[in-house]
């Protein structure tokens, strides 16, 4: 079996950073980084990393950095433009969908509500790598 | 008889000298009065001496130019005021014995002097006109000048029409204020149904945000205590995500509503045959629960917004299988005609401009009393626990449609199914020309 994708969340939300790890860390194909609980805190991790992850998963509504703020720093940063970026919240409306597909996101999906929902949200991004 | 010849031939020479003669005279006469020379002449006629002057002709203008609306002034080299006509004087509202002889200046505000100097000193030479103001004591008038410069009492004289334009600018300017004010409800109109978009928008995704916790927790309560809970407890468990799922469709419902509002709508061919089987292959699953037949006839490619028309058609659909008899298989036929009008007994035309979509059912109706009633916002005839739904399917089914420049109609008896009408114009020409006007209006500002 090849190596685990290594997978970077940012999320300032408690609650779903529990539903995250305890959903995914059994995963066998995957391999958690420590989540960040806003954009800055994400870059801050980046930065001071030499390992980069296979995938980022963004929050789109988070405190300081937002998600599409954070997903066009990313981008605009040639060492970490060619990460793969999936967009998360809690409604994805049109505009959203539109903004992250033109800023570059892979991905953009609304936040799932069941133990199912997230194994297929991980299945999605995997395919995408 | 030779005598008799000579003596007619003297007579007509001085009958032709005689005549001569008269024609001299009546030239003379003739330059006499066009030159202004005399104003009077006397002629011998029929009837003795009868006077003729010029007075019929001088006297209608002089009518004409007095009963004249405009106001009529001349004025000599110097700029002063030689005439003018009783208008001009109650323009002012002065008598006309106080405007004559007074220069015309006097009644050109001091800022104004110099430029109508400068327009008499042109008008000498030529026509002119120009819009000015003229002012009295405490009035303030705009005019407009029409001025000719034309021989008076043998002296050249500049003769200016004015024409008040008090009533005219006061209605131009009234125009102005209500243009304004109008675009200014406009604009605040849509500002307020922007906001209240946002409103709705900004809510719907905050609601969502609490409630699919309820939803996280609720399941992991389910699936991780099953053994610890009682039997009661599961199904109070099972309420609350049967409620917490409602509240998501209300809410989805109420954001997808407060979309339509938003002036954004981008028309494209859409083949409604597509559509139609796109619906089909999502109902795949309660078709075959329900065991419902669905006869679509060929339905024609208009011009529309391609995701609203799909969820008016998935509203059509779901209703049609929702509201079914118990006992019977629904069977729903979705047909179409194109029309020559937008009215729903138009007569029918191939490639007609409307076309109408009848979506019809089997299954329970209702009385057609209530036609109106269902597609009002929240409204439902069935309690909530008959039939699931959040009241909004048909109220955005009637947006879309009234959107897309479309009528909706409903024809139903209670337990005899329903009958959906929904008459859509092929083209969005005459809307995407109206979105287009209101752009404008709005880019103007």
């Amino acid at each position: 079996m090849h190596l685990r994708k290594k997978i970077l969340l940012a999320e300032d939300d408690q609650d779903d950073q529990d539903f995250f790890h305890d959903f995914l860390h059994e995963r066998e194909d995957i391999f958690l980084l420590p989540i960040a609980s806003n954009g800055e805190e994400l870059l801050d991790y980046l930065a001071s990393t030499t390992e980069l992850p296979d995938a980022i998963i963004l929050d789109q509504n988070m405190p300081k950095l937002n998600g599409l703020q954070t997903l066009q720093l990313l981008k605009d940063t040639s060492r970490y433009s060619n990460i793969t970026v999936m967009v998360y919240s809690t409604s994805t409306d049109d505009s959203l969908i539109k903004r992250s597909s033109l800023l570059g996101a892979t991905l953009v999906v609304s936040k799932p509500s069941s133990y199912k929902g997230y194994q297929r949200m991980i299945d999605e991004l995997i395919r995408h790598l | 008889m030779e005598e008799q010849l000579t003596k007619s031939i003297e007579s007509l020479e001085a009958e032709l000298e005689e005549l001569r003669h008269q024609l001299y005279e009546a030239q003379e006469t003739i330059d006499a009065i066009r030159t202004g020379q005399i104003d009077a002449i006397v002629v011998n006629g029929s009837n003795g001496h009868e006077l003729y002057t010029l007075k019929t002709a001088d006297h209608s203008y002089r009518v004409f130019i007095e009963k004249m609306t405009e106001g009529v002034v001349s004025l000599n080299h110097e700029g002063i005021i030689l005439y003018c006509n009783s208008q001009f004087a109650s323009l002012l509202n002065m008598p006309i014995s106080r405007v004559i002889g007074t220069p015309f200046q006097d009644f050109v505000p001091e800022e104004n002097k110099r430029s109508i100097r400068r327009l008499f000193e042109e008008s000498w030479s030529k026509d002119c006109k120009e819009e000015v103001t003229l002012h009295t004591c405490d009035l303030e008038i705009p005019v407009l000048l029409s001025l000719t410069a034309l021989e008076f009492n043998e002296n050249m004289a500049l003769n200016i029409i004015v024409t008040d334009l008090t009533i005219q600018k006061r209605t131009q300017q009234q125009l102005e204020t209500t243009n304004a004010q109008l675009a200014e409800m406009n604009h605040e109109l849509e500002l307020s149904n922007h906001d209240l978009q946002q409103f709705a928008s900004v809510a719907s995704h905050d609601l969502q945000e609490p409630l699919r916790k309820i939803q996280m927790f609720s399941n992991l309560l389910k699936n991780q205590n099953k053994e610890i809970l009682s039997e009661e407890s599961q199904r109070f468990l099972d309420k609350i995500m049967n409620s917490s799922k409602r509240m998501k469709t209300l809410i989805l419902d109420v954001l997808s509503y407060s979309r339509l509002s938003a002036n954004n709508n981008v028309f494209e061919p859409v083949n409604l045959n597509d559509i139609t089987k796109e619906l089909l292959d999502d109902f795949e699953l309660i078709i075959q629960e329900k065991k419902a037949e669905i006869r679509v006839g060929d339905l024609p490619v208009i011009e529309a917004n391609r995701g609203q028309i799909r969820q008016v058609f998935q509203n059509m659909v779901s209703n049609a299988l929702k509201f079914s008899k118990p006992d019977l298989a629904p069977v729903i036929e979705i047909s179409s005609t194109y029309l020559v009008e937008k009215f729903f007994d138009g007569l029918p035309q191939p490639d007609g401009p409307y076309c109408l979509i009848r979506i019809k059912d089997n299954g329970i109706g209702f009385d057609q009393k209530y036609q109106n009633h269902i597609f009002a916002l929240f409204e439902r005839l069935h309690s909530k626990d008959s039939y699931e739904g959040s009241g909004i399917g048909l109220s955005i089914t009637k947006k879309i449609i009234e959107k897309h420049d479309g009528l909706v109609h409903v024809r139903s008896t209670s337990g005899e199914g329903a009958e959906f009408l929904l008459l859509l114009p092929v083209s969005q020409e005459k809307n995407k020309q109206h979105a287009s006007a209101q752009e404008d209006l709005i880019g103007r500002r």
